[in-house]
């Protein structure tokens, strides 16, 4: 099936009538998804939104139970419930790759999370090829293709002025034999090839995995902690980043327990009684967020947590760099080994030893 | 002796966030800033199974909730040993028997009680540390045919801040081949200790060399503040303890308990459900 891009507010229009549509557009005063409305044109190109999509399975705050107090008796009722069908429309390739990266941290490894999971079940998601990288755009090298998106239910290739609708699930053939219904004679644009696009930005990921599987980078972290406020900014707007805290409204006899975005930037993330922080200075918890994104996650998931969307290079007020800073690390002088890597070559030499 | 075995992550499929409600059931003081508190289902019942080791989050609105070892469970309730160190404990110390409260769990893994059976046991705790020790030892006991000598070396800031005292001086002692070795670090006139005073690691090896105990065939468990954990840990290597055989349980702050809220993360595990419970070996190899 092939929309011409002039189509796709109508696309919107189609996929509104049944469900809530979320659109690339401007609300309070940031480009993030925002609810389509209908008639509105809809425009996927350009630059990508500086909110990711990552509220819309996982929101900034949100409910987990309600809890009442009567007479000493304490009643719960939890807010996990199945959600409404939404769609989410033109979602790029960095972005949907950090919805796989979600779903590794809120569905697997024991427990489910029932309120990710909700949405994530009453979500489409529509993604599109990326032929707009800008020069903080490194996701090809955090292993993101800008011409596939394999964790969306429907991939649109740009192909000029169309883009040919691809299902990859059932969800979206479900979706994309609704959309052809839909549009009639819509849906048979004239077709481009498809449009092909690279980041120009390419640091040495793989490398810096590596290195900072064995060697200290302790000057690297504290050279970065003499400028980061610490502001938490980056965390925030980072598609990937999932931390989050559990707090409650404090009334005496009713309320409700809610979880919302945290920060490892934060002092207080760490704080225990008695003034005990295991990250109390500010290169502490800088080396936690890069070692996190790019060293832990993989020990744990198999893949890094970064999916080079540049976002937090834009918006950091004091100039922090990841991509700078994975370089820096892939080509730095050979530093010391960490006390954890020389016990793991210590282990390794003991069963070679046993072998022989 | 075969290998001490721990699994990580091994704690799955329960509700996750949202707690039970549970009835207090017993409140008892243990120091002047330490309660023992049981719960209990509203109908009467054990909350739930635990493994010795295993923790709880117990959670008190509209304060907030907190992680606890489990330090012990009866045939109908779940005993914590909590003390008021701030915001959300201090209202828990006001609780009284009828009170109800939420309780979510059981998390993390647990001690290699099964791995560990034939060997001597050596439980190394300070303080508030004693909670999740207690769990094991209590396990210990009662299946006390299964595994040689044990010692237990715990100590305390005064002597009034010794948990579990009649365990100590009374019932614990009187178990077969179970020895119960105390000290305080500081002793005053009329504070009714009269035995050791001196810090945990030094009088470990005292209690070592003075009993003639021997590292091999045993495994040492250990639990205690940041100092205590530190120097203890290097006594129990210095005595001849393989890292293989010290087991450490570790404590982070902990919001989730089930590896998602990313809190507890040290390196590539989570402390709440990968933890708390590891070998010296296993985290000499994570990254801190
Ligand atoms: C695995 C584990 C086992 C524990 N077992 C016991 C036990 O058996 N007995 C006992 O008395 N205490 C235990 N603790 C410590 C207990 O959880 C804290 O003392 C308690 O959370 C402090 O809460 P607060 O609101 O009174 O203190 P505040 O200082 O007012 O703390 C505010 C918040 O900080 C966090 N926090 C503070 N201190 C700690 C801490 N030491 N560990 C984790 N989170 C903290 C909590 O989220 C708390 O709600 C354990 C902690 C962990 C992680
Ligand atoms: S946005 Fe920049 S200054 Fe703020 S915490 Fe992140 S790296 Fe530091
Ligand atoms: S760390 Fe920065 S570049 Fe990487 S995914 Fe997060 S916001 Fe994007
Ligand atoms: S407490 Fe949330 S990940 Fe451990």
């Amino acid at each position: 099936m092939i929309i011409s891009k002039d189509n796709m507010g109508a696309l919107a229009d189609a996929i509104g009538a049944t469900q809530t549509v979320y659109v690339p557009g401007t609300e309070r005063a940031a480009t993030r998804f925002v609810a389509h409305k209908k008639g509105e044109p809809v425009v996927l190109g350009g630059a990508n939104v500086r909110m990711p999509p990552k509220d819309l399975l996982f929101p900034a705050t949100e409910k987990m139970y309600r809890w009442k107090k009567h007479e000493g008796q304490l009643s719960l009722e939890t807010e996990a419930a199945a959600h409404e069908p939404f769609t989410v429309l033109g979602v790029r390739p960095c972005d949907m790759a950090s919805v796989a990266k979600l779903d590794l941290v809120f569905l697997t490894k024991g427990f489910v999370d029932e309120f990710y999971q909700a949405r994530r079940d009453a979500a489409t998601f529509v993604a599109v090829t990326c032929v707009d990288p800008d020069g903080d755009c490194f996701c090809e090298a955090m292993g993101v293709r800008l011409d596939a998106a394999p964790a969306a239910d429907v991939l649109l290739v740009d192909r000029g002025g169309a883009y040919e609708a691809k299902p990859q699930t059932e969800k979206g053939e479900a979706a994309v034999a609704a959309w052809a219904e839909a549009l009639g004679a819509g849906a048979d644009a004239a077709a481009g090839d498809a449009v092909e696009a690279h980041c120009t930005l390419n640091p040495a990921a793989a490398k810096a995995e590596e290195r900072l599987r064995a060697e200290d980078f302790d000057n690297v972290w504290h050279s970065v902690a003499d400028y980061c406020l610490t502001c938490g900014t980056c965390t925030f707007e980072c598609p990937t980043c999932y931390c989050f805290d559990i707090s409650q409204d404090v009334r005496a006899d009713e309320g409700a327990r809610f979880r919302c975005w945290d920060s490892c930037m934060f002092t207080q993330y760490t704080l225990m009684a008695g003034n005990h922080n295991p990250r109390a200075d500010r290169a502490s918890r800088v080396r936690q967020r890069f070692m996190h994104k790019l060293r832990y996650f993989a020990d744990r998931y198999g893949e890094g947590l970064c999916v080079g969307c540049g976002r937090c290079i834009r918006d950091c007020p004091a100039g922090v760099d990841i991509a700078a800073i994975i370089d820096a690390v892939a080509t730095a002088p050979e530093h010391e080994l960490t006390e954890a890597a020389r016990t793991v070559q210590a282990d390794e030499a003991k069963k070679e030893a046993a072998h022989v | 002796m075969s290998e001490l075995v721990l699994q990580h992550g091994c704690a799955k499929g329960g509700e996750p966030y949202v707690p039970q409600v549970c009835r207090v059931i017993d409140v008892r003081d243990q120091t002047h800033d330490v309660k023992t508190i049981r719960v209990q289902t509203p109908e009467g019942g054990l909350p739930f199974e635990r493994k010795p080791g295993q923790l709880a989050m117990v959670s008190l609105p509209p304060y907030g909730e907190c992680m606890f070892a489990i330090a012990s469970q009866g045939p109908d309730y779940l005993e914590f040993v909590i003390k008021r160190v701030g915001f959300v404990t201090e209202r828990l110390h006001e609780l009284r028997p009828g009170d109800e409260v939420g309780v979510r769990g059981p998390y993390g893994n647990w001690f290699p009680f099964d791995s560990a059976r034939g060997r001597n046991l050596v439980f190394v705790a300070g303080g508030i540390g004693m909670p999740p020790v207690r769990s094991f030892i209590e396990y210990a006991l009662e299946h006390r045919a299964d595994y040689g000598r044990i010692d237990i070396v715990y100590s305390a800031s005064t002597y009034d801040d010794l948990v579990y005292k009649d365990d100590l001086f009374q019932n614990w002692p009187k178990e077969p081949d179970t020895h119960v070795h105390v000290s305080v670090y500081h002793a005053t006139d009329g504070d009714g200790w009269s035995g050791k005073v001196g810090y945990t690691a030094p009088y470990l090896k005292e209690v070592f060399a003075e009993e003639g105990l021997a590292t091999d065939n045993a495994a040492a468990v250990l639990c205690g503040g940041p100092s205590l954990y530190r120097t203890c840990r290097e006594a129990l290597l210095e005595l001849g303890f393989d890292p293989a055989d010290v087991v450490t349980t570790l404590e982070a702050r902990m919001k989730c308990g089930v590896g998602k809220c990313g809190r507890c993360n040290v390196g590539g595990v989570f402390i709440c459900l990968d933890g708390p419970v590891f070998t010296e070996a296993e985290l000499a190899r994570i990254p801190r």
